[in-house]
């Protein structure tokens, strides 16, 4: 079954059936994550860096902040039988509006805050479409851990 | 027939946003307009009172007692609310379905369209703007232009692409320089075509700030940041994705800090019942 994964949500799957799929990522984040082993997968689609801006809406909406959502995502996982060591991740989306440098630049931001939440963690990136002027929608297969990646205007590829 | 009437011709031939709405737009933003006078202007309208009383009615503003008449739903809702009902329900036929030179589907430009409004209200409430209705509207319709220019971008898709990804386009460059003219120029043509206030064209024409002199005009420069929070949020973006320029003196004019940014964002996250509320309009 498809399951679509809204701004601001995350989901997680050990259902063989399932795909999940995130649209339009802006400079959102779309962080996948996978267990082989488990047939475990994941999907986070955060809008910003850091919850101490509004903490009253990141206790509402945790999955709308890097700093409240990757945290669930990963515990989400671990909850169906994924194991940190196997665990495969996915990085897409931050993308910027061209010039748009420095402190507004929520695109890049958004990669920052959960690099250094990964570093913290000792978690390493496997593979990531980040950056760049486009709008990517990102799918993953629960069966088989195949992510796909579509930006607008062209087709669905294959990571 | 130049490209210029060309344009003209298909403008003519597009359905336009119903008249209510300017006349709507003409009372709203007056400090002391009534519920009289809205409801006078509204009962012309029946499809929009109709769809209003819908809207009104739906699970998200869960109201106990059904609104019967643009009365009640004043009463349930306020004034503001069904303003911007109406308004929202001004340019659903325009901007529903697809467009393919931009890579939108089905009804993606009619959610962008609504984000971008309703980021706009929450903007030119942070700024303390007075037209909130002007700039709501303004935000809703700017990228009108892309309904007629869409098939023009399609067929020179490929063109457009090399100059944006090999030459440093921004996308709104690369229509002008192959077509003379851009989406937010060919939208104020359309605006003015159809009878629009002058400051709703001037807003229309310059959301992207392509002119550096309008930085200076804040209902201008909300709008161009309501729009530039979407792009950013991905909602509804086509395959012109995020290829517009960011203007920071933009922002400096209006006092808007990155934190105010993600404030925004963040509102708007929190309301995107609202925004589902809104796209079901017809």
């Amino acid at each position: 079954m498809k399951q679509i994964i809204g701004v601001a949500d995350m989901k997680v799957s050990d259902n063989v059936q399932d795909t999940i799929v995130t649209y339009s990522l802006g400079s959102c984040i779309g962080l996948v994550i996978y267990d082989p082993a488990a047939r475990v997968g994941g999907l986070l689609h955060f809008m910003l860096p850091e919850s101490k801006i509004d903490r009253e809406k990141a206790a509402r909406k945790p999955y709308m902040f890097a700093d409240t959502g990757i945290p669930r995502l990963f515990r989400a996982a671990y909850e169906l039988g994924a194991k940190k060591q196997r665990i495969k991740i996915f990085v897409a989306g931050g993308a910027e509006i061209l010039d748009q440098k420095g402190f507004f630049n929520i695109g890049k931001r958004n990669y920052m805050a959960l690099k250094k939440i990964f570093m913290k963690n000792r978690v390493l990136i496997d593979k990531e479409q980040v950056g760049g002027n486009v709008n990517r929608t990102v799918r993953m297969d629960i069966q088989t851990g195949d992510i796909f990646v579509k930006t607008s205007g062209s087709g669905e590829v294959k990571v | 027939m130049t490209s210029l009437d060309r344009f003209i011709d298909e403008i003519n031939r597009l359905t336009p946003i119903p008249a209510v709405t300017q006349q709507l737009l003409a009372v709203a933003d007056k400090p002391d307009s009534s519920m009289a006078d809205i409801a006078r202007i509204m009962q012309y309208d029946p499809v929009i009172t109709a769809e209003v009383l819908k809207t009104c009615n739906s699970a998200y503003y869960g109201i106990k007692h059904p609104a019967e008449s643009v009365k009640d739903a004043v009463n349930m809702l306020g004034i503001d609310k069904v303003v911007e009902l109406a308004l929202a329900h001004s340019g659903a036929s325009a901007l529903s379905g697809t467009h393919e030179g931009y890579g939108l589907e089905q009804g993606e430009m009619w959610k962008y369209s609504i984000a971008s409004a309703v980021v706009a209200k929450d903007v030119a409430a942070r700024l303390g703007l007075k037209n909130k209705n002007t700039l709501f509207t303004s935000a809703l319709i700017k990228d009108i232009g892309k309904i007629i220019l869409h098939k023009y971008v399609l067929s020179a898709r490929e063109k457009i692409d090399r100059m944006v990804n090999e030459k440093a386009f921004s996308f709104l460059e690369a229509e002008k320089t192959v077509f003379g003219i851009h989406h937010a120029e060919l939208g104020a043509m359309i605006a003015k075509m159809w009878h629009f206030s002058p400051r709703m064209i001037k807003i229309i024409r310059h959301h992207h700030l392509a002119d550096e002199a309008m930085v200076k005009d804040k209902e201008v420069a909300a709008v161009y940041l309501a729009d530039s929070i979407c792009m950013m949020m991905g909602i509804g973006v086509g395959s012109d994705g995020l290829a517009y320029r960011f203007k920071k003196q933009a922002m400096e004019n209006l006092k808007i800090t990155a934190t105010d940014v993600s404030l925004i964002i963040a509102e708007f996250g929190m309301n995107m019942a609202e925004v589902e509320a809104l796209l079901k309009m017809r």
